[in-house]
């Protein structure tokens, strides 16, 4: 198979990193690049030690700061691993934004200008199950209990909303 | 909720809430008027507050820890101009002029604008990135040209190296850098002054003068009726402020 870029998109982050530690096996080990994780500029790591004074973002700082994050994967992780013939893994990609922003009552058309600079992935996979309890912490998750939310509305009901914005392409359970 | 909007914005017996942006490239004596504004609005009885660029308690540290580093595309820079303004425009800027008072931004989204462009990036998708878009009641754009920014500014520090935009010229010094790069963001920002109708303030004058001015350009401008480009803005906020309850 040709290297490019896989991404693999969902609201359970344990189970989005698990889908993408599969993918990522089944590269031929010449070819493997590895996996591009959320935060790895660090960012979000960041705003979870401000003062609470400081307020909480809106959904729409939160993606603005997941589209910097996502900037940052490209220039150092992702960009540079296709360039050298590699296959590399997106978990998440720009599925799990896009359907966190809908969720959250965002337009469509400001979120898909938002993310107008990331390629299109070869192959992409998307992961269709709740967040558990345990396991990484996903951009999703951390997101809804990260904004504020609108009265009556509840984490898992946003979360859940998010799941259903997932477009069902492809999808593979792990090892499947 | 438009309709909540409309009528506490266009309410005769309520000062409505004043938006003023103070716009121009550095060295150009905005922080100068500014201060010397609001001192004057205080007198005249308005409640002020002021709004700095890139200031947000949240997505501040973020920026400088990256700036120090020199860790910045202009994508990255960019987004990250965008989240704090958003932050701002939530927190500070919408709940103030909800209670009537008045609002200096001391620099404000054509800053984002002149500059993204300046490094290269698409002036309508900036903008987009943006919305909803909160337009001021008056814009004073300081007017400069590229040599008295350069001057004014490398006689007080050297620029540092975004302010340089060394991460676009790719010079080493950081003087050439600032006067080639200042030279792009004001032809844009006079670009945008044109388009988005600006008040000029030519800030080669004496400071007396420039201040005699905006006073007078205010006193004008205030009298304008409150723009319902505006609407989304609001909206979009007051869904957030009812989240908060």
């Amino acid at each position: 198979m040709a290297a490019g870029l896989i991404a693999v998109d969902g609201v359970n982050g344990a189970a989005v990193l698990e889908t993408a530690q599969a993918e990522i096996a089944r590269v031929v080990r010449a070819r493997r690049g590895g996996i591009s994780r959320w935060d790895a500029s660090g960012l979000f790591d960041e705003l979870t030690v401000a003062e609470p004074a400081a307020g909480r973002p809106s959904a729409r700082t939160l993606l603005l700061l997941y589209a910097a994050d996502l900037s940052f994967r490209l220039r150092w992780e992702i960009t540079p691993t296709l360039a050298e013939g590699r296959t590399v893994v997106a978990a998440p990609y720009v599925d799990t934004a896009i359907a966190f922003g809908l969720a959250a009552g965002l337009p469509r058309s400001w979120l898909t200008n938002l993310f107008h600079f990331a390629p299109h992935p070869r192959s992409r996979f998307v992961d269709k199950s709740t967040p558990r309890k345990a396991g990484g912490e996903g951009f999703v998750e951390f997101g809804s209990r990260s904004i504020a939310l609108p009265m009556g509305d509840t984490r898992r009901h946003l979360v859940e909303r998010a799941r259903k914005h997932l477009k069902p392409t492809a999808s593979r359970s792990p090892g499947g | 909720m438009k309709q909540l909007i409309r009528r506490r914005f266009a309410d005769p017996s309520r000062r409505r809430g004043l938006l003023v942006a103070f716009e121009g490239p550095d060295g150009s004596g905005k922080t100068t008027q500014r201060k010397l504004f609001k001192t004057w609005l205080k007198s005249e009885g308005y409640e002020v507050v002021t709004t700095k660029w890139n200031s947000s308690d949240l997505i501040k540290p973020i920026i400088k820890s990256r700036k120090l580093l020199r860790a910045l595309s202009p994508e990255e820079f960019s987004l990250l101009h965008a989240a704090d303004f958003r932050h701002r425009v939530e927190h500070t800027i919408l709940p103030a002029l909800w209670d009537g008072k008045l609002v200096i931004a001391d620099r404000f989204l054509f800053t984002a604008l002149a500059r993204d462009v300046a490094r290269g990036l698409d002036l309508d998708r900036v903008l987009k990135v943006y919305q909803p878009l909160l337009w001021p009641d008056l814009v004073f754009y300081f007017s400069v040209s590229p040599t008295t920014s350069g001057k004014r500014v490398t006689n007080q520090r050297t620029p540092n190296f975004y302010e340089a935009g060394q991460d676009v010229t790719d010079l080493e010094d950081p003087v050439e850098s600032y006067h080639r790069f200042i030279t792009r963001v004001i032809r844009e920002y006079e670009a945008l002054a044109l388009v988005f109708k600006f008040v000029t303030v030519d800030a080669e004058q004496t400071i007396a003068e420039q201040h005699h001015q905006i006073r007078s350009l205010f006193q004008q401008g205030a009298q304008k009726s409150w723009s319902e480009w505006n609407l989304d803005a609001f909206v979009d906020w007051l869904s957030l402020k009812r989240a908060r309850r």
